[in-house]
């Protein structure tokens, strides 16, 4: 019997069967994800730079993957808000259920200035769609400070709620060499 | 064949809640593992690793996982969807192959951020099985009863393995419970599922374990006390229960005997029994005697991190060949519901 057949209708032999599976998990925050989010609630994004190579990671990790060297609060340095868009994706929201965008809207990686690797999925706000390119130099808009509540980067990524979007800040664009190396 | 030796083992503790990220948890596990080596890390020709995303429920944590590697320069690697038994039998496999020297096996789990019993449903048959939400424990307590059934076991036996677990334990840093419990204690417990009770049935707990696996005199030049990999097999049974023989392990006699574990007597085996009954089937599976000193980490009843307790036995039985001296030990690791898939790991030490 399918979803759509009415009891007693015979409709032959099973050939589909549903299954719902819903699976919950609990989300905790990392330690150092949590003081990354203390510190977003404060206004202030913090990265890491790793003692061994110099590289500058945000949102902030335990360790560099490159140089295997653990990372602590002694590694850390404040961020500026504002960065280059490196790439981005226009999207048309297909409305399932449970979607909740209507409009199309832009995701971009953003490279902070400062930063050697890009944080990824951040909305962008206050330009049109089509005219937004690689290179454009954006700036962080806040969410109020009474509304920053989620720690961010439950899973090590993004600023959570804390940056509603990212807005053009109507200087020049960067040159492609400045961001050719984060654009993958 | 090619000698292919264990030379280091490190893990974390079994504990239930943790809060960092699954590499957070492997970094210093993979470090830890590396250095006691003393193998340098850029020397490491292969590396395979054992985890499950459902666990966490987060799709590709296994590719994160790999930055706790220091995977730069490009390092080349495998990762297998099963216990860390599994990534370590592939590196055995690869150095099988002679132009690699050494291997890093490293296996992650933090299960308890999802309900297992609803998680582990999902590798039942989707047509016969997966509706009826049959969970593992119910699986285990109806393989649990079926052995009952037999007559050759009790419920007091079930007790009497729940017990030893947690009384062996203390002598381990890193099991999860332990305490000075008796079989009767044991044996006042609720139960879960009829029959098994709530010491019958492992403590879940996240954890990390790695180990480097190193071939030929190299072994030797490195590690005080390399435990040689003498044997190692696996077998799997049907997938369906209902098909299987659930009162005997015929995949893990099968593994057994292809590891040579019968060629020289074991003196300790730990074995992976996430139910008291398990170890029963698995002793009379693996012939083992009553010389042979079973699980004396306390084993996966003392805290089982799914997905990486049966690399941590074959740690463990590293350990005592490494650590306390022993001569043959044997780790065991299983897989998928009521004891489905077995493999069996016979180490040696030299001299």
């Amino acid at each position: 019997m399918t979803d759509t057949e009415r009891p007693g209708e015979d409709s032959g032999p099973v050939r589909f069967m549903t299954q719902h599976i819903a699976l919950d998990y609990v989300v905790r925050v990392s330690p150092l994800a949590e003081r990354f989010g203390e510190q977003l609630r404060s206004g202030r994004i913090v990265g890491q730079r790793c003692s061994s190579c110099g590289l500058v990671y945000v949102p902030m990790r335990a360790f560099c993957p490159m140089c295997t060297v653990a990372m602590g609060e002694e590694d850390e340095l404040e961020l500026a808000d504002r960065g280059i868009v490196t790439s981005f994706t226009v999207l048309t929201p297909i409305q399932y259920h449970g979607q909740k965008e209507r409009d199309d809207y832009a995701l971009a990686s953003i490279l902070l200035e400062g930063a050697d690797g890009t944080v990824g999925q951040q909305r962008l706000t206050g330009m049109p769609l089509d005219q937004i390119r690689m290179g454009m130099r954006v700036e962080a808009v806040w969410a109020p400070p009474e509304e920053r509540a989620s720690a961010a980067g439950e899973r090590g990524y993004g600023f959570g709620n804390a940056i509603e979007a990212w807005r053009p800040t109507g200087a020049p664009d960067a040159p492609t060499a400045e961001f050719a190396a984060h654009v993958l | 064949m090619r000698d292919v030796a264990i030379v280091s083992f490190a893990r974390t503790r079994a504990h239930a809640g943790v809060r960092e990220t699954e590499a957070q948890l492997l970094f210093p596990v993979v470090a830890g593992a590396i250095e006691q080596s003393g193998i340098p890390r850029k020397e490491i020709g292969f590396t395979c690793s054992g985890s499950a995303d459902y666990l966490a429920g987060a799709s590709f944590a296994f590719v994160g996982n790999l930055e706790a590697t220091g995977a730069w320069p490009p390092i080349s690697e495998s990762h297998v969807e099963m216990d860390g038994a599994w990534a370590l039998y592939e590196a055995w496999v690869r150095l099988q192959h002679g132009d690699v020297d050494s291997a890093l096996v490293y296996s992650s789990g933090i299960c308890t951020r999802g309900d297992m019993r609803e998680v582990l449903c999902l590798q039942n048959d989707p047509y016969y099985l997966m509706p009826l939400w049959a969970d593992h424990v119910s699986l285990a307590a109806l393989q649990a009863r079926a052995l009952l059934d037999t007559g050759t076991v009790t419920e007091a036996d079930l007790a009497e393995v729940a017990a030893r677990s947690r009384r062996a334990a203390p002598g381990n840093p890193d099991a999860q419970v332990s305490g000075d419990v008796t079989a009767a204690s044991m044996a006042a417990e609720p139960y879960v599922v009829s029959p098994l009770r709530t010491g019958d049935c492992a403590p879940l707990a996240d954890a990390a374990a790695a180990v480097v696996l190193v071939a030929g005199d190299r072994a030797r030049e490195v590690c005080e006390r390399p435990a040689w990999i003498r044997g190692i097999d696996h077998r799997i049974e049907p997938h369906y229960p209902g098909l299987r023989d659930l009162t005997t392990s015929e995949s893990t006699r099968l593994a057994a005997r292809h590891a040579g574990a019968g060629d020289a007597p074991v003196e300790v085996a730990e074995v992976t029994a996430a139910f008291s009954h398990e170890e029963l089937i698995l002793r009379e599976a693996l012939e083992l005697g009553d010389t042979v000193e079973v699980n004396p980490s306390g084993g996966a009843l003392a805290g089982h991190a799914v997905m990486v307790s049966g690399l941590v036995r074959i740690g463990e039985a590293f350990r005592q060949i490494h650590d306390h001296g022993r001569r043959r030990t044997l780790g065991h690791a299983t897989s998928g519901p009521c004891l489905q898939q077995n493999l069996v790991c016979v180490l040696e030490g030299d001299g």
